[in-house]
């Protein structure tokens, strides 16, 4: 009863597809996940360190499609790397079917006065 | 049945707070509700010290007990229940100092409600709401790292205890640089609670300014915006300001200030328990030995899990109900217990040394271990 009650306010399972291009991988990342935990749980070894959206280490440029940010990613990426496309994995909530491209063997950002 | 259970067993503070609420507003001696409240978690905590929780768990499909939809809704629905909390505490201010008749009426035809209050009781209802405000921190916590709408709900109730710089150095430095000196929020061996609380506070608040005025440097903008999250988090703080003014004057200013300092107190001995001590390598990933776990059964159904700070370290998007026992450090006592306890520094000492020296033999490794070793001669641990 409980169960029947809570289920009925429960979003129904949906999930969008990512493909990372330049590594030929194709994953599912249900509604509301964020990409990098899809990753990780496909078994994709997306670098990142943090999980929560404050070191870059899980960085991506976004090809195509639409994702929704959870945080600025302005206290993280650069001018630029934002002009080029650029979002946090651990971060992003995809909208649509999605192109990215990652380097992975990319670092951490770092802060310039710690 | 099971999966009800194991929900409405994080409810403890949603029902306890409204119980001081209710405290506050029938007045006389019940504005202490929250206060003695806070003893007997002690009491209890300590009593079930032997019993440690595994966290939410998981069904048969190897899905979480826990609730998503319903979780957030509790934790949502605590901001207007730590408003309530502060309106009620600021109601007594304002019978204070206008020197309100003592007498019995009766609200809503059945609550017996004193009017008038005493200058004790005052304290004591300050005190409670403190005890109680202090709480958010476990919701703003969660809701920092939920995200989404839960972020600015996350602010808005650090807000209310002058802290919502708290999501930013959380976020942004304390889970990039914990069990290392660059985190303020974690206290080096040898330091007291009350040291700890005014540099971690200050710390925090220090890291989120150099954030917004790196930022903005780099967006362009004047420091003096509204884009500046530090300035903003203190602009949420403004209401609270003026009801405490508008109710109490000087008295009222005071009595708010004694809620923020033990509401902030509370949040800085969390800090304190979780990593005191521990020790990691500069830029060396943070694992689950960088954390202590309090996991005892009261602990972790009253704070949400937020002890289950090993995995929680590791996997920082992760759910409360989510969070599992990873076998990390673990001083054996709960919250309540480790914070009674570091109210006295020369016995919380002389207890964490012994569990600091079976870390420094078990989990660290060499070089962690090298800079333990001449940490604990500076701290007279050796």
């Amino acid at each position: 009863m409980f169960e029947n009650v809570l289920n009925f306010f429960i979003k129904k399972d949906k999930h969008f597809v990512a493909n990372v291009v330049n590594a030929n991988k194709t994953l599912k990342v249900r509604r509301g996940e964020k990409l990098l935990t899809a990753a990780l749980e496909n078994g994709i070894k997306w670098p990142h360190y943090c999980r929560v959206g404050s070191c870059g280490t899980c960085r991506c440029k976004l090809l195509e499609g639409k994702i929704r940010p959870l945080t600025d990613f302005g206290y993280v990426l650069g001018a630029e790397q934002l002009k080029e496309g650029y979002i946090l994995a651990c971060q992003s909530i995809l909208k649509s079917e999605i192109k990215v491209e990652l380097n992975f063997k990319q670092k951490r950002i770092r802060r310039t006065k710690i | 049945m099971k999966k009800f259970f194991i929900n409405i067993r994080y409810f403890i503070v949603p029902v306890l707070c409204s119980v001081t609420i209710l405290g506050l507003i029938v007045g006389g001696p019940f504005v202490w509700t929250g206060a003695v409240l806070f003893l007997v978690g002690i009491t209890i905590d300590t009593l079930v010290i032997k019993f440690h929780t595994k966290g939410a768990g998981v069904d048969e499909n190897g899905k979480s007990y826990g609730i998503k939809e319903l979780q957030n809704l509790v934790m949502y629905f605590m901001l207007p229940v730590f408003i309530i909390l502060q309106v009620a505490l600021a109601w007594r201010v304002y019978q204070y100092t206008n020197g309100a008749d003592f007498g019995l009426v009766t609200l809503f035809g059945w609550l017996p409600v004193q009017t008038g209050i005493t200058g004790l009781e005052l304290y004591g209802a300050t005190l409670s709401a403190g005890a109680f405000a202090g709480l958010g921190i476990i919701y703003g916590h969660e809701l920092s790292h939920t995200k989404d709408i839960g972020w600015p709900i996350s602010r808005l109730m650090m807000g209310l205890s002058g802290a919502a710089h708290f999501c930013y150095a959380h976020v942004y430095n304390h889970h990039l640089e914990l069990a290392h000196e660059n985190d303020p929020a974690t206290s080096p061996r040898g330091r007291s609670l009350y040291k700890h609380f005014w540099l971690s506070h200050m710390g925090q608040s220090k890291f989120s300014y150099d954030l917004e005025r790196e930022k903005l440097e780099k967006q362009g903008k004047s420091f003096f915006s509204l884009d500046n999250k530090w300035i903003t988090g203190y602009i949420i703080s403004l209401p609270t300001i003026i009801l405490f003014v508008w109710a109490g004057g000087i008295v009222g200013v005071a009595c708010m200030f004694f809620l923020w300092t033990v509401s902030n107190f509370e949040l800085e001995a969390l800090n304190y328990m979780e990593h005191f001590g521990l020790v990691r390598e500069k830029d060396k990933p943070i694992e689950h030995r960088h954390s202590w776990d309090n996991d005892t059964a009261f602990t972790s159904w009253f704070f949400i899990e937020i002890g289950r700070q090993c995995d929680h370290h590791v996997r920082g998007e992760t759910h409360f109900w989510e969070l599992e026992d990873v076998g990390g450090p673990n001083p054996g006592w709960g919250y309540f217990t480790g914070f009674t306890l570091a109210l006295v520094p020369p016995l919380w000492h002389a207890l964490i040394k012994k569990k600091l020296d079976h870390w420094d033999n078990t989990f660290a490794n060499d070089a962690e271990r090298e800079i333990a070793t001449k940490i604990n001669k500076q701290a007279s641990y050796a």
